[in-house]
């Protein structure tokens, strides 16, 4: 057996969707929502924010104060309001993160399903900068923490002309209106994220942006319950004097910051950038061959406009008349989103096998799978069965393993959905006597592959969707199978009187097979275990285990240095032949080319150099400054320290130079600056 | 099988009344069509069809006046028709009885083209004279 990560993946999913089923029933699954359960924590955490933000204030000490202020002084609405925000957030990640591994274990990205696929990536990179940005605000440890490790992370990019890190290196360097710019991305990042989630689900027609109204309910109240047993709080107020050794982080945001330490930023961008890449080009490989669009004949098309509503995927529009009918419109298929699942052909008025012996075309078909073949095919099949239990099968290609009970005495016919098979097949099977009993066997129930296969062929079938499945078709001989346990039915089959052709009846739903649900009161247990688990694994994982940056007996030496090196060539008096080929605007007596020197620094400590390296000035004419920001963790105690630096052309000795002992307590942050008036300075 | 024996289907299934006039010019354009394309389908049957052919040009008929139906009960949805769910079982009724009567042909009990031809012409009036008059009345008032 090959090894097929998705296949195993799908397995995984497949039994949890079963159990999530049996305790929450199908329209509950929260695994058959991922999508809109995330929206609706998008919403949870906007509605929480707004009323957090009316409160919170910009500033150094402001910051963690009103948050303070929300969080204990009104703790029974800020406060709920900020665990509500932040508990709410991380299930946002959880939620988008199985939704990825879900939709590709379901193989729900390939073909003309890559939008949804492609779409959804940038939407996982803009819910991390709308968290992360958000940690930021409360400026306590961990935001310190956030705030200097993403500096690390955003420097090795070349997006800023000099390192962010140095804004976090000590108090004096912090600016208050560095958090209206914060409050601002936490603000414009989700609004962002919203646009993008439009876009995401644009391609699906009546998309499903909101669970279950139980599952929504059960939902907010298990946050609720999380924010009153275990609430958001900060943790101590930043201090950029001292590095934290010990922080809490919130590993649903933040689980990759650790390895910022570890592999530093490059390794890190590369992992998240292959990561992305690979999950980019999935759609595209293994490449498959596509299979033809749905055809509309416009011989059997009047413009009903049955298949545009029922299109999962908005590739149906109907537009004006293009041949001599005197129709308004007609249907017309976007073979860009087509995935032709032939859903249309199921719900076409014209689809029906009753039509001439020999040749007919539905309003809009599959090339692939014609309604006449398939009317022919299964006539012949028909034939071959015998008794007084023989099964027409209609079977989705998704669909799960089939019962073997399933495949004896009984016509199978394959479709690429449920939702293509016209409900007057089945009536054709059974008035035509072709076989005893129908089954038709799709995805797991509320799992359909297409979206609305199931959906509206049970509705199809109880009379409340055209085309209806004609009143007097016996519904006990018709199985609506969403599992593959159907041996009562069948068995069934051969008690039941024949069908007459007589009958009236009314319009009813087929007998349905799912799998059953459990007791209620064990229902009830499981989905407080269920939902008490995720909460709190969510509780938890929002700040713990602990992440030690830093060695109880440690300390941080910085060095941050941002210094204009010496001119390469000095500046001298212009000949006046210099002068007279500058143009006249430009002339000036002295001359100075603009070129400076690179920068070269060397830190020793305890004799043994710690750093040593060459900074190039910034600029595109090399005329800019230097800038050295570089980090190093140190036991603490006393050391003896020496940083020496070369500014100028001179190929030994330094120009600038400083030594002496200091003694580093445990997570202090000690930081070397320069300052060109008054040479180096430490503390 | 019983059936026709002497030309009768040569002569219309089902001819065009007055009343089946609802004053709308489209839909009565578009009910005028149908009604006539009924009649050629049936029409092509000629006089010596066996049941296999009679139950095809039956389906044809059918599908034909499904799409029709689907179409009406499109703008009638567009429009929120108050009495859209009758008019619309009245709709079904006939597509069953079409249905029956194809069964009838299938089991070879019997065809009878001017009795089908009676059924028809009876449900049109019937539907015309009542579902079809209120909608148009219906739209009137809403107009």
């Amino acid at each position: 057996m090959t090894l097929n990560p998705r296949r195993w993946l799908r397995a995984v999913f497949d039994a949890l969707e079963a159990l999530c089923s049996r305790t929450f029933t199908a329209p509950w699954n929260p695994l058959l929502q991922l999508g809109s359960l995330g929206w609706f924590f998008y919403w949870v955490v906007a509605a929480s924010g707004i009323y957090l933000y009316v409160f919170f204030d910009t500033g150094i000490t402001r910051a963690y104060d009103s948050v303070e202020a929300i969080t204990h002084g009104q703790a029974w609405a800020g406060g709920v309001l900020r665990s509500l925000h932040r508990y709410a957030s991380d299930g946002l990640v959880a939620v988008v993160l199985i939704h990825l591994l879900h939709e590709f274990a379901l193989d729900r990205i390939h073909g003309k399903r890559w939008f949804a696929w492609i779409t959804g990536l940038p939407l996982l990179g803009l819910v991390y900068v709308s968290g992360i940005t958000g940690y930021w605000l409360v400026w306590d440890a961990a935001a310190q923490y956030v705030a200097v490790t993403t500096g690390e992370l955003l420097d090795v990019l070349p997006l800023f002309g000099e390192p962010i890190s140095r804004n976090f290196v000590n108090e004096v360097s912090l600016s208050s209106r560095f958090f209206t710019l914060m409050a601002f991305m936490h603000i414009a990042a989700p609004l962002l994220l919203l646009l993008f989630m439009w876009i995401h689900i644009h391609r699906h027609a009546a998309a499903r942006v909101l669970p279950a109204r139980g599952l929504g309910i059960l939902v907010v109240g298990s946050l609720l319950a999380l924010a009153i047993v275990v609430p958001a709080v900060s943790q101590v107020r930043a201090n950029l004097d001292i590095v934290p050794a010990v922080v809490g982080l919130d590993w649903f945001y933040l689980g990759a910051y650790p390895l910022v330490q570890k592999w530093g930023g490059v390794g890190v961008w590369e992992l998240l950038g292959g990561t992305l890449l690979l999950l980019g080009l999935l759609p595209w490989f293994p490449r498959r061959p596509t299979p033809p669009v749905a055809e509309v004949n416009l011989l059997n098309c009047n413009g009903c406009g049955r298949c545009v509503a029922d299109c999962p995927f908005g590739a149906l529009s109907l537009e004006p008349r293009s041949d001599w009918q005197k129709y308004a419109g007609e249907a017309v298929v976007n073979a860009d989103r087509c995935v032709s699942c032939g859903i249309c052909v199921g719900s076409c008025p014209t689809a029906t096998p009753f039509r001439s012996a020999l040749q007919f075309t539905a309003g809009i078909e599959l090339p692939q799978l014609r309604l006449v073949a398939m009317r022919e095919q299964l006539k012949e099949s028909c034939a071959a069965l015998a008794g007084h239990d023989r099964l027409v099968v209609f079977r989705c290609e998704h669909a799960g393993s089939m019962d073997p009970e399933l495949r004896r005495n009984a016509a199978v016919q394959q479709l690429p959905c449920i939702g293509m098979l016209p409900p007057s097949f089945i009536d054709f099977v059974l008035s035509r006597h072709l076989a005893d009993g129908i089954v038709i066997a799709g995805c797991a129930e509320n799992a359909c592959f297409h979206r609305f296969g199931q959906r509206w062929t049970e509705e199809r079938i109880a009379g409340q969707r055209d085309p209806w499945l004609r009143a007097r078709v016996p519904r006990e001989r018709v199985a609506l199978s969403w599992v593959s346990d159907l041996g009562a039915f069948r068995g069934g089959l051969a008690a039941l009187p024949p069908v007459s052709r007589a009958d009236k009846g009314v319009a009813m739903p087929a007998a349905r097979f799912a799998l059953r649900h459990w007791p209620l009161p064990l229902r009830a247990a499981c989905m407080a275990l269920v939902l008490g688990g995720l909460g709190g694994a969510t509780g938890v994982l929002a700040t713990r285990p602990a992440w030690h940056q830093l060695g109880q007996q440690q300390a941080v030496i910085r060095l941050s240095i941002r210094h204009a090196t010496a001119p390469k060539v000095a500046c001298k008096p212009l000949t006046p032949q210099e002068l007279a080929e500058l143009k006249p605007n430009m002339r000036r007596e002295v001359g100075c080319p603009r070129e400076r020197w690179p920068l070269y620094v060397e830190l020793e400590r305890n004799g043994e150099i710690l750093y040593r390296g060459t900074h190039p000035p910034s600029g595109l004419w090399n005329d800019g400054t230097a800038t050295v920001f570089e980090s190093f963790r140190v036991p603490a105690g006393p050391q003896q320290l020496v940083v020496r630096m070369r500014d100028s052309g001179r190929e030994q000795g330094f120009d600038e130079m400083q030594s002496g002992t200091v003694d580093l307590k445990p997570e202090q942050n000690f930081v070397i600056e320069f300052h060109s008036n008054q040479g180096f300075s430490w503390r | 099988m019983k059936g026709p024996d002497n030309g009768a289907q040569s002569v219309s299934l089902i001819e065009w009344r007055d009343e089946f006039s609802i004053g709308l010019p489209d839909v009565d354009h578009e009910h005028r069509e149908m009604i006539s394309m009924i009649n050629a389908l049936h029409q092509s049957l000629g006089s010596d069809a066996d049941a296999g052919r009679i139950v095809a040009a039956l389906g044809e008929i059918h599908a034909r006046i499904a799409l029709h139906f689907a179409l009406e009960e499109r703008e009638m949805q567009k429009l929120d028709y108050i009495a859209y769910l009758d008019h619309k079982q009245d709709h079904e009724r006939l597509l069953d009885d079409i249905l029956d009567i194809m069964d009838t042909a299938e089991a070879k009990t019997g065809y009878d083209p001017v009795n089908f031809g009676r059924r028809l012409s009876k449900w049109f009036t019937e539907h015309f004279r009542t579902h079809d008059a209120r909608l148009h009345r219906w739209l009137v008032g809403r107009n």
